[in-house]
């Protein structure tokens, strides 16, 4: 049988030019698989990856408006609750790169980087920080990208809080979770507040809220929504990662058409690999013939179709998905991690979806070859030998 | 030289394979030019909601109408500025908030966010192209509310005769469906200015002002007499330059991201062509050789298989194409990254878009068969004599 | 049916090479200039490491309005003889001059100019293209001159008539029989009125009677329209019909 297998595989030496480009087209269909799949995984991985044991609560119309100050010190109170952190949305343009995208955060100071404790902030900066009102945390992408250091003075431009900010970098921080942002910047709620208009004071814009047990999420967030339910303003309270999906259901058309793409390319492969073996079966009738002539029976023929085109898939996978880990992981990745990284905070080929990206070159390959490898099993010997010699 | 139905019949004759490549480089152009239609449905959705003669005024600073607030008093001062430099139609222009709420989406689970435009009465005065199309308008100063065709049905609570919360214990009744050519509009809600700004906490204050100026060439005198006034501290936009600042981020994105997918179908689907191609020549050498013998040049049997090849490319191109223009029946539902809310809309053909999905194909099968061409022209005329 | 339907050369310069000569019995050994003329032809092809001879010093010359027959075992360089004198191929040493032109020292592009003015071409499998019908393919050759469309779909029929297949001229190969198919290639040999028609095997593919009606139709194209053949052959019944037979072996002309 291996045997087989091996006689079979040394027929793609027949056509190098043929073997070659076949393989070269697979391997780029499965690329283009293996990103598209990625692009979808890691879409997935913000809400897949959220911490489970965090709700947010916000205004329960309207993101645009923002909360009562005092809703923070209230939920505080709530049983299960262990830890609250209320931050506004600052919205912050750097005067000298206005297109570069990040996202900037008001937060209550003393109790942030405890809600949040998978952004991982040395002792000497979170010190730092507390000590320094016009202090910011910044994430380590976005500060590699602006050269910012810790010292560093910089001055950014509000788009919600009119007027320019000036800021101290106090420290950095890098996320130990696949689903948080590393190119944020925190600062401190104070320093809005205290200077923002008067019709903008002591709101904020949503709260962070860890649980002691997240079994119980569901009943605290509850608690949290009824509690407001008679006052001016009504909450929304719901799990970070609920949060997540009902932000990213927004984008599901695009999702769906992702989706549907990365199926049309595998048509794509599909008919690449199902035209090669297609052509190798007609010009090899004679050889089937032979074959058949001195005993192989039909099966056997089927076999060396099949056996050809596994090979074939099998070496398309290998050289596709062997192009694709390394060349999204350090290349591509890293690109959109940094300037993507509100939507894309991790985007790497994961080994599950290289696995399937493998498995799936060598099933089309399969697949295509199934109409040929019958074509071939029922080549008539008499008529074959006859048609060519 | 070679006569093209030699070609044409060639591949005619060899129909699955030639289906097979066509087929593939079919797929490719559907994508790219369904790309390139969504990145132009978003464009022109937004951009059939301006107008050349109207002018936004926001903040300064503002990048959107839902971060911007302008005062009451200062709405009359920019609509004297309007008359002052010529805006004769009245009304001459509408003070309007802009918020976005959260409903529950139908058909699928999950929330989303939808612009509630807080207009006064004469907001559709204003916009003559809108036009209620089911229902009526709503009262004027009450909590009744029009909803835009695109969203109708799309959103709990917004059918005609449901309603919807703006607050608590403040139901907003739809009573009409509004059209407007098919802008951006009508992914919008569209509720008395006043109950709005009582709902969200804002009295006094409206978002941005639109006002019609007799031409659009007297805008330069408009801005500079909003702009030049530093107390006011507001900015001028045409609504055009405005409407498209809210659509490229969204525009570039689609096209960015169909521009690399088509890129890596392009390759697949011309390696694919390069194999057709490449098996016709193998196949035929003794035919090629026989040409040759009979005193065809070489560039001529180039020539005549990098035809062959662009036939079939432009056939496969053809077939994706009209696959692409039969998309424009799709619509779809996405969020417009500017204003984080949603925005339905469709697939665009152009004749730009048509044209370039076929220039497209031309060079994908220029480019796939000319391996196998010159493979071809490269056979020898001795090859007719082998039996 | 006269000579004169298949005249009118598409080149002028080529007249004077076809021109007629006026004493010449048909059936007589023709005694004309030299049409073809290989002085001391070698051809070597190196396969692997090992060259190999395959004609040796090789001298030929054949007159104008011959008919002559090159026989020969397999491997004795005979198809190799008909290629260079058909300018397909050029020889590796010595002087190969047909119709006047050197074929050694020409390009490429310049030998299939030459094919496409003096060569008429008759494969043993006849190489029809299989996508195009019966006049279509014998139209082919025609394309690669400057006559207007009409003019050249005339000439084809005119060329088909000769061969007595104007019943078939819309039927594809594949609805031919072998004879006919090998009828139509002699038709698009003629078409353009060649200087010389190289004959590779011409009945080889064929049963005795098509196999004779073929080797009729040449003596006729011979006799009446003055034509040139050179015909390779294993066949002794078609190497009859020449006036001239010659034999190969191991590369030289016994």
């Amino acid at each position: 049988m291996i045997k087989l297998f091996l006689i079979a595989a040394r027929n793609l030496k027949r056509s190098w030019f043929r073997t070659i480009f076949t393989i070269a087209g697979a391997a780029v269909a499965l690329i283009a698989f293996i990103m598209l799949r990625t692009v979808l995984w890691s879409w997935n991985a913000v809400s897949e990856y959220a911490a489970q044991d965090r709700l947010a609560t916000r205004h329960k119309v309207t993101m645009i408006m923002p909360l009562p100050k005092r809703y923070a010190e209230d939920i505080r109170a709530v049983p299960g609750v262990k830890q609250v952190a209320f931050m506004n949305w600052f919205g912050a343009k750097i005067p000298t790169a206005p297109d570069e995208f990040f996202a900037s955060l008001a937060v209550e100071s003393n109790t942030f980087f405890d809600v949040w404790d998978e952004m991982v902030v040395s002792p000497e900066d979170k010190a730092r920080w507390l000590a320094d009102k016009k202090g910011a945390i910044v994430g380590h992408v976005l500060a590699k990208k602006m050269g910012w250091k810790v010292g560093d003075k910089i001055v950014l431009e509000g788009t919600i809080y009119p007027g320019d900010w000036e800021f101290n970098i106090s420290g950095i921080y890098k996320a130990s979770r696949k689903s948080v942002d590393d190119s944020e910047f925190i600062f401190h709620w104070d320093y809005l507040n205290d200077s923002a208009p008067a019709e903008m004071k002591d709101q904020i814009g949503f709260i962070s809220i860890r649980v002691t047990d997240t079994s119980r999420s569901a009943e605290i967030a509850q608690a949290i929504d009824r509690m407001f339910d008679e006052r001016d303003v009504q909450t929304a309270t719901m799990s970070e990662r609920a949060m997540n999906l009902s932000f990213m259901a927004g984008f599901s058309a695009l999702l769906t058409a992702l989706d549907v793409v990365s199926i049309i390319i595998l048509g794509i492969m599909l008919l690449i690999l199902g035209n090669t073996i297609a052509m190798g079966v007609r010009e090899r009738t004679k050889e089937y013939a032979v074959l058949r002539a001195i005993g192989f029976e039909p099966w056997h023929v089927r076999f060396f179709v099949i056996a050809e085109a596994a090979a074939l898939g099998i070496l398309s996978g290998a050289v596709g998905v062997g192009i694709a880990y390394p060349f999204v992981n350090h290349f591509v990745g890293r690109a959109i991690e940094e300037n993507m990284g509100a939507m894309f905070p991790y985007f790497r080929v994961e080994p599950t979806t290289a696995a399937l990206a493998f498995v799936i070159a060598l099933g089309l390959a399969a697949v295509a070859s199934l109409l040929p490898s019958i074509q071939a099993g029922r080549v008539s010997v008499t008529d074959a030998l006859r048609r060519v010699g | 030289m070679v006569p093209i139905k030699y070609n044409v019949r060639n591949l005619v004759v060899r129909k699955r394979t030639t289906a097979a490549a066509a087929f593939g480089l079919a797929l490719v152009v559907f994508v790219f030019a369904c790309a390139l239609m969504l990145g132009e449905g978003i464009t022109k959705t937004l951009g059939r909601s301006a107008s050349h003669d109207v002018v936004v005024v926001m903040r300064k600073g503002s990048d959107t109408e839902m971060v911007s607030s302008i005062e009451d008093k200062h709405v009359n001062l920019v609509l004297a500025h309007a008359e002052q430099v010529g805006a004769s139609k009245k009304p001459v222009g509408v003070g309007e908030v802009l918020v976005v709420i959260h409903l529950d989406k139908l058909g699928t689970s999950g929330v989303s966010n939808v612009t509630v435009r807080g207009v006064p009465e004469d907001a559709l005065a204003f916009r003559p192209t809108v036009k209620i199309v089911e229902g009526r308008a709503p009262n004027p100063g009450s909590d009744e509310v029009i909803v835009g065709r695109a969203i109708k049905g799309r959103f709990k609570g917004l059918q005609i005769g449901e309603t919807f919360e703006l607050k608590k214990n403040r139901p907003m009744k739809v009573v009409g469906v509004f059209s407007d050519e098919g802008s951006s509009y009508e992914s919008e809600v569209w509720a008395d200015v006043h109950a709005v700004r009582q709902a969200f906490g804002r009295p006094g204050s409206v978002s941005s002002v639109r006002v019609r100026l007799d031409s659009p060439s007297k805008f330069d005198a408009f801005k500079a007499l909003v702009e030049g006034d530093r107390q006011l501290g507001l900015l001028a936009m045409r609504e055009t330059d405005y409407v498209e600042k809210q659509s490229e981020a969204t525009a570039i994105m689609l096209k960015i991201l169909g521009g690399i997918i088509a890129f890596f179908f392009a390759i697949g689907a011309m390696i694919g062509a390069t194999i057709t191609m490449n098996a016709q020549v193998a196949g035929r050498t003794r035919e090629i050789g026989t040409l040759r013998a009979l005193g065809f040049s070489k560039t001529s049997i180039l020539f005549s298989f990098l035809l062959e090849s662009l036939v079939l490319a432009l056939a496969g191109g053809a077939f994706g194409a009209i696959a692409a223009i039969a998309m424009k029946a799709v619509k779809i539902t996405m969020i417009n990254m500017n204003t984080w809310s949603e925005i339905v809309f469709g697939f665009e053909p152009t004749p730009e878009i048509i044209v370039s999905a076929l220039v497209l194909s031309a060079v994908m099968g220029l480019f796939g068969g000319f391996l196998p061409a010159v493979r071809a022209a490269r056979v020898s005329p001795v090859e007719a004599m082998r039996g | 049916m006269t000579p004169s339907d298949l005249d009118a050369p598409p080149d002028a310069g080529k007249a004077e090479a076809t021109a007629p000569e006026q004493n010449r019995k048909s059936a007589a050994p023709p005694k004309g200039k030299p049409i073809i003329e290989l002085v001391n032809v070698t051809k070597t092809y190196v396969r692997g490491k090992e060259p190999l001879t395959v004609l040796d010093g090789l001298n030929l010359t054949i007159e104008e309005g011959a008919f002559e027959a090159l026989m020969g075992p397999s491997g004795s360089g005979k198809s190799t003889l008909l290629n260079l004198i058909a300018g397909l191929d050029r020889p590796t040493s010595g002087k190969a001059v047909v119709a006047g032109n050197d074929i050694g020292s020409m390009s490429d592009g310049a030998l299939a100019k030459f094919r496409a003015r003096h060569i008429g071409f008759i494969f043993q499998s006849y190489n029809l293209m299989p996508v195009l019908t019966a006049v279509e393919n014998v139209e082919l050759p025609l394309l690669l001159t400057k006559l207007p469309a009409a003019e050249r779909r005339k000439r084809a029929q005119t060329a088909l008539r000769v061969v007595g297949l104007e019943d078939r001229m819309d039927h594809y190969p594949r609805q031919l029989s072998g004879g006919q198919e090998q009828r139509v290639a002699i038709a698009r040999a003629i078409v353009t009125d060649p200087t010389i028609l190289v004959c590779d095997e011409p009945t080889g593919d064929l049963d005795r009677k098509s196999a004779d009606d073929i080797l009729a139709l040449l003596t006729k194209l011979n006799t009446d329209f003055k034509k040139t053949i050179l015909m390779v052959t294993h066949d002794p019944a078609a190497a009859e019909r020449a006036t001239i037979t010659r034999h190969l072996n191991k590369g030289k002309l016994e």
